[in-house]
């Protein structure tokens, strides 16, 4: 009962949120600043976090693939496929919902407990429209490229271990990272990536939109927020895979 | 002109808003006085619209809020400006962002414009040289300043001012006071104060209601307030000792306050 509550109130004020901004010029800017909040701010932790999970990727396929009769390249294939697939975008997310999501839900519960979210409404302003879309529009945009940057910062994790421990020789490893390549696993992860995108920042909006309380109850949206994300994610992830892999 | 009629509002069992009918005139400071918890502020946020009521209607120069559509409730939103209890500036941008926000929704004005009118209001409010401070760096009274600044930017027919005092020295609170009052005569401004200080209300009230429990008990003007056969106001009023010992010597502000 509760829980079909919750998700007709997320419905409600989706619906408020993608309606017609109040004016264009004020709506781009807040975009602009959006994606500097939230795909700007995360290149740092995506690119640290691909290159290390590449490298140990090459590292651990070495280890386990050391028969003769298996052949090298397979250090790098595995590593792109194992990045593409899976890593740069859901396992890229769940980290994302971690940075992001409580960055969004603490955000907008403050604002809400601090009354400013009030004080945009007596303006005349849609609050949820002004504060969630520009968030949900910027992730959409930044998330697929940090995909692609995840998946190539992945790539050239393998290649650098590669290089240092000498696990596979390089040619071995370049021919790898090329043979067998399906441009539309690509296309899958980013259109994984987009879901995801959306799922991170309108739920995350959505637990800070409707914090009531003081400070512990923001601490709380935000923990929620998280959660919620991450169950959310793993349910797409396999939905997602269901429909556009098989 | 704003008229509230016959306004209920319960939460959960329990009755905040009964029966609620009050009359608020352009050109004067009207007060809603009460203890804490009679309903100050959940009466300011149903009449702005930011609670919804049970029952009731709220009437801006006889448009019927709660029946309007979203656009026209939009419309009166923008001739609406209000000083929150703790102020609600935006903490993400500075003085001067905070300020020219409404100017940069609602009007079509050139950078120029804007900027000369942030910083009449601004100095209207007696506040230098902090366009490019964040509200954190301000003082309590300062932000407060702010954000009637904020509020009267557009130049509102209504200003709504919850608790403008509250968390102010004496001598701020009066600086506060006379810019409300200012304001509302110069603008000619329906203006409503929510207020547990006495001084405010001897200071600058044009019209006076009582709220206590979620009902209006008394109604008048300040120089009547003294005289009032009400129990619950008498508690109000004479809570402090200053006014108790004023009204015993017979005289507050200079005024007779004994028959
Ligand atoms: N969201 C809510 N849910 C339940 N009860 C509420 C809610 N908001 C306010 N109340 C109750 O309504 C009553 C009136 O509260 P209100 O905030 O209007 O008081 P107030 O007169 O503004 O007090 P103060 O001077 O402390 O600001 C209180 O008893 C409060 O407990
Ligand atoms: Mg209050």
């Amino acid at each position: 009962m509760n829980f079909l509550v919750l998700i007709g109130k997320y419905f409600f004020l989706m619906k408020t949120v993608f309606s017609k901004p109040v004016k264009r010029k004020i709506f781009w800017k807040r975009v602009l600043e959006e994606i500097d909040g939230i795909g700007i701010n995360s290149i740092w932790i995506v690119s640290i976090v691909s290159v290390f999970m590449g490298a140990v990727l090459a590292l651990q396929v070495a280890t386990n693939f050391e028969s003769p009769f298996i052949p090298k390249y397979l250090i790098g294939f595995s590593t792109r496929e194992t990045m593409i697939l899976e890593f740069s975008s859901t396992v890229v997310c769940l980290i994302l919902s971690g940075k992001v999501g409580s960055n969004i839900a603490s955000e907008i519960g403050t604002m809400r407990i601090t009354e400013q979210i009030d004080a945009l409404e007596i303006m005349g302003v849609n609050s949820a429209n002004y504060l969630i879309l520009p968030k949900i529009i910027a992730s959409v945009i930044t998330f697929p490229i940090l995909t692609i940057l995840s998946i190539m910062l992945g790539i050239f994790g393998g290649y650098m271990v590669s290089f240092f421990t000498g696990i596979v020789a390089i040619p071995d490893y370049i021919y790898g990272i090329q043979v067998f390549f399906v441009p539309y696993n690509v296309l899958y992860s980013i259109i994984k990536m987009i879901f995801y995108a959306i799922i991170i920042t309108s739920i995350s909006s959505f637990f800070g939109y409707y914090t009531q309380g003081g400070a512990l109850e923001v601490g709380k949206s935000s923990t929620n927020a998280v959660v919620a994300s991450i169950i959310l994610i793993l349910i797409f992830n396999l939905l997602l895979t269901q429909l556009l892999l098989l | 002109m704003i008229e509230i009629k016959s306004v209920y509002k319960t939460f959960a069992d329990k009755i905040v808003l009964n029966n609620v009918s009050t009359v608020f005139e352009p050109g004067k400071v009207t007060m809603v006085i009460g203890r804490s918890g009679s309903g100050k502020t959940i009466l300011l946020k149903s009449t702005i619209g930011l609670s919804s009521v049970d029952n009731g209607e709220i009437l801006y120069n006889n448009r019927d809020f709660f029946k309007s559509n979203i656009k026209i409730q939009r419309k009166i939103r923008e001739e609406m400006g209000m000083v929150f209890q703790g102020g609600a500036l935006f903490t993400s941008a500075t003085v001067q962002e905070n300020v020219i926000f409404p100017l940069d929704l609602f009007t079509d004005w050139t950078k120029a414009e804007k900027l000369k009118r942030v910083n009449f209001c601004l100095n209207r409010v007696n506040i230098e040289d902090a366009n490019n401070l964040y509200p954190g760096e301000l003082s309590g009274g300062m932000q407060k300043r702010v954000a009637i600044a904020r509020a009267i930017v557009l130049n509102p027919k209504y200003l709504f001012c919850d608790e403008p005092n509250s968390g102010l020295d004496p001598q701020t609170s009066i600086v506060i006071d006379k810019l409300i009052k200012e304001l509302t005569l110069e603008y000619n401004m329906t203006t409503i104060v929510n207020t547990h200080d006495m001084n405010s209300v001897m200071g600058i009230s044009d019209k006076i209601y009582f709220l206590y429990e979620g009902q209006i008990e008394w109604e008048g003007v300040s120089d009547d307030i003294f005289n009032s056969e009400n129990q619950n106001l008498n508690d109000f009023v004479f809570a402090s000792e200053f006014f108790r010992k004023a009204h015993s010597s017979g005289t507050i502000n200079g005024r007779m306050v004994k028959q």
